[in-house]
């Protein structure tokens, strides 16, 4: 738990065993989450991990069972704490037969703003100024993503919490709205994203926590997953208990991880050939081989699947399935 | 609170179903006063003629109008005055309570439909500031419905070149105060069953039922087999339907009471039922 985050600044959210429980059933269990001011936080966890919990406890949309959550030091309950934090949870809140300005006005009015062109500002950042009289009821799925973020962004918020910003967006919409969230942490603002799809998340998150079955099973810094996902050699095999074996006696260094009764991973390997000179003398049929990347993604199914780390010998043996 | 009354009101300010169910309620006056100058006075019943419309003459006397006794004509409006106008056009029968709510629930249900309780929620932490705000904005739309609806109907008799003679100013304001209690409990009743239900059809289906007393009658009825329905002249629908239209006693001030305890019990039920639920 808590792995490699640093103490390198002010924490701009902090949940102390932060547990909610639904029907005796719960979603969230003592959950313990650092958030570092100016960070962009990729939360992960598969369908009912307790993502948007977690998140609804954050913008106190959902009250904790137990635990305590802390915002920039101070309890979230407090006006203040809460007005520092924008929030765009599953889906954005829009009056369908509003503007998109006159749903601006109205969080505005919400917050109590009185800088009248403060919903220009986030309308043009959003690039949500040139809608006209166009209702919210006819606004595509990515107009009415913008406008979450433009009504989450009222008030200048230092940390913004978005759950599924990007779902059921157009490639040009994700792009402008990943453009949008860089600028915006550059700006200085914090971000909590929880999104399934993570090869968007690994081009924006500067840390990432990971959920499962409302636990907070890793949390980790964009350098330490870079760390972890290292180039792999993976090998197809018609027996694995007599590869498995064989490299180990013959690759010292070698870390292997068996995937599942056909397929092997070798981490640390430099070059091939001397491995397809062994299998083939060794009689193993070899059915594909490569070099692959681990990405986020696949570090994610890892940590789902549960990893059995074994070590034996030399090497670290795990089973992806 | 302030902030979210300004952002309640910049919503009704636009929301269709207010002035549809306001122009609802004066279109029902201008029909009731339209039928009963056709019916009541000789312009009118030459018009009537003239319109191919028939007149029966009942040989009955309803407690309302007087239509007909032993041949004898007597005026429709006979004893009636524009408070008594006023309060059988629309408010006795329940027809301003089930409008009125018509309008508040769909206000209410709206934050909840369109989610955009999910933004005023994450601000607004204290949660009975929202039910208050409602509650603030549901009384001003009362006052505004109630100011037109009354000056709309004394507008009528004026235009019906005077139906019935004007009541007195302060049986006016007795009776409006009344109303606006009445009308205000009825309103956080039906708060409470849209923040409990979450639903817009529950929320109509409460507004039907309750104001025009179905609930009341039915189970007046029941407990009045066994010599126990004492209780009903202390509900809403009651004293809405037989509020007094002048004062006369303290006693007069019973509706005011039950109004305002019923109020300050569903508010503080709906604050409750809110802040336990999740959004």
């Amino acid at each position: 738990m808590e792995q490699g985050i640093k103490k390198q600044s002010a924490l701009a959210v902090e949940t102390i065993s932060l547990s909610k429980i639904y029907n005796g059933k719960a979603a969230v269990s003592h959950l313990d989450m650092k958030v570092q001011e100016g960070a962009i936080y990729g939360f992960i966890g598969r369908n009912g991990a307790g993502k948007s919990t977690t998140l609804k406890m954050l913008c106190g949309l959902a009250r904790p069972t137990e635990g305590e959550i802390r915002l920039f030091g101070k309890s979230a309950d407090t006006p203040i704490s809460a007005r520092r934090m924008g929030c765009l949870i599953e889906s954005a809140g829009l009056y369908p037969h509003m503007t998109a300005r006159q749903n601006a006005v109205m969080k505005a009015k919400c917050i109590g703003l009185t800088d009248p062109e403060a919903v220009d500002r986030v309308l043009e950042a959003t690039g949500m100024n040139n809608t006209g009289k166009k209702k919210a009821k006819l606004f595509s799925m990515g107009m009415r993503q913008r406008l979450g973020i433009a009504l989450a962004l009222l008030g200048n918020p230092d940390l913004l919490v978005l759950d599924e910003p990007i779902n059921g967006l157009d490639p040009e919409s994700v792009r402008e709205i990943r453009q949008l969230i860089q600028r915006l942490n550059e700006a200085g603002k914090t971000f909590i994203i929880s999104s399934h799809i993570l090869g968007e998340l690994s081009k924006l998150s500067t840390h990432y926590g990971i959920i499962k079955d409302g636990n907070l099973v890793e949390q980790i810094t964009r350098e330490e997953l870079e760390q972890k996902c290292v180039d792999y050699f993976q090998i197809e095999v018609d027996d694995v208990n007599r590869t498995l074996p064989l490299i180990t006696e013959n690759m010292p260094g070698i870390q292997t991880e068996v995937c599942d009764n056909a397929t092997i991973r070798l981490y640390g390997l430099k070059e091939a050939s001397g491995l397809n000179q062994l299998l083939i003398k060794s009689g193993i049929q070899v059915y594909s081989a490569g070099f692959h990347h681990m990405d986020l993604e696949d570090y994610f199914l890892a940590r789902m699947d549960g990893i059995r780390h074994e070590e034996n010998g030399n090497s670290l043996a795990k089973k992806c399935q | 609170m302030f902030n979210l009354l300004r952002m309640d009101l910049y919503r009704l300010v636009r929301s269709k179903s207010v002035y549809i169910c306001l122009a609802s309620l004066m279109a029902a006056s201008l029909l009731c006063f339209w039928m009963v100058w056709l019916i009541d006075t000789p312009e009118g019943q030459e018009t009537a003629a003239r319109l191919g419309m028939t007149a029966e003459i009942a040989d009955t006397e309803d407690e309302g109008f007087h239509v007909a006794i032993s041949g004898e004509k007597v005026s429709l409006l006979e004893g009636y005055n524009t408070l008594l106008m006023f309060r059988e056009i629309g408010m006795d029968g329940g027809a301003y309570v089930f409008i009125f709510g018509i309008v508040i629930v769909l206000f209410f249900c709206s934050d909840y439909s369109s989610g955009f309780m999910k933004n005023i929620i994450s601000l607004h932490r204290r949660r009975w500031m929202y039910i208050a705000s409602k509650l603030i904005a549901a009384a001003i739309l009362d006052l505004c419905y109630l100011a037109i609806c009354l000056g709309f109907c004394l507008l009528l008799n004026v235009l019906f070149h005077n139906l019935v003679p004007a009541a007195p100013a302060a049986d006016f304001l007795f009776y409006l105060g009344h109303i606006f209690v009445i009308t205000m409990g009825f309103a956080a009743l039906f708060l409470l069953i849209c923040t409990f239900t979450r639903s817009t059809a529950a929320g109509v289906l409460a507004a039907s039922v309750l104001s025009i007393g179905i609930l009341v009658t039915l189970f007046g009825y029941i407990t009045g087999l066994f010599g126990l329905n004492q209780w009903v002249s202390y509900t809403l629908y009651y004293n809405q339907t037989y509020a007094p239209s002048a004062y006369s006693g303290m006693a007069d001030l019973k509706g005011y009471a039950v109004g305002a305890i019923f109020l300050a019990l569903y508010a503080a039920a709906s604050a409750a039922v809110l802040t336990r639920k999740d959004i």
